[in-house]
């Protein structure tokens, strides 16, 4: 198919590194790509306790900042 | 405690749908799943908040293998907005109200099949994460957007 070139200027640019990365991904099948992507690692207080539940995910996110490590991310930023 | 298998995700498929339960992976999981290159720790699944659906999830949960105590079960049956479980056969986080996301049936309607994996759309996925404004969405957020646009251009969405 012809593309109109007013088109391609429309088209959003992806970094070529990522796009390779999507199109490698892409030829992979689903258990592998599962495979390559769950990992475990512990992660210090989230991990410490079996079982939390939040009546919000404002007090979700609220328990996160007031006690979880910075470098985890999980604060807003 | 090991990562999450495809074997793994297999099991939550049909347990949940041998007993009805209404839901969607989300997250970067879900993302995964939707052929998103990345690595992630655990399962996000967005679960319908309803009584009936709490119930058949307590139900497939414990086939799935999660321990769940009588008050532990009944919070996770009531439809808490968000619970966490790590004592499982894999790191496991329920989440009945996803920031960014109007409702359930909103996201279900808009949602994506993979292999019988019922998955939010990338879309939903973007919004939940900017909605969160956590610290780690952040760093995601552009090469999710960058995966959006490549699947638009796969015609996949």
């Amino acid at each position: 198919m012809n593309q109109n070139p007013s088109d391609i200027s429309a088209a959003p640019e992806i970094p070529a590194e990522w796009l390779a990365e999507f199109e490698a991904a892409a030829r992979r099948p689903l258990e592998q790509r599962l495979r390559y992507a769950f990992i475990h690692t512990y992660k210090p207080v989230l991990d410490d306790e079996p079982f939390r539940a939040f009546d919000t995910m404002a007090d979700y996110r609220r328990w996160c900042e007031e006690n979880l490590p910075d470098w985890l991310g999980y604060g807003r930023v | 405690m090991a990562a999450f298998e495809y074997r793994q995700a297999e099991e939550v498929r049909d347990a949940f749908a041998r007993h009805g339960v209404e839901y969607l992976f989300l997250g970067k999981s879900g993302a995964i799943l939707l052929g998103f290159p990345d690595t992630t720790q655990d399962v996000d699944v967005f679960v319908k908040p309803s009584e009936t659906n709490g119930k058949a999830l307590v139900a497939a949960l414990g086939e799935l293998g999660f321990v769940l105590t009588t008050e532990r079960a009944a919070e996770v049956a009531r439809g808490k907005d968000f619970v966490q479980i790590r004592n499982g056969p894999f790191d496991l986080d329920l989440v009945f109200a996803p920031d960014g996301i109007e409702s359930f049936d909103d996201a279900s309607r808009r949602h994506l099949e993979v292999a019988g994996f019922p998955v939010c759309h990338i879309d939903d996925i973007i919004a939940s994460k900017e909605a969160a404004r956590r610290a780690k969405d952040r760093e995601s957020l552009p090469r999710l957007k960058s995966f959006r646009d490549y699947l638009r251009q796969q015609g996949r969405i």
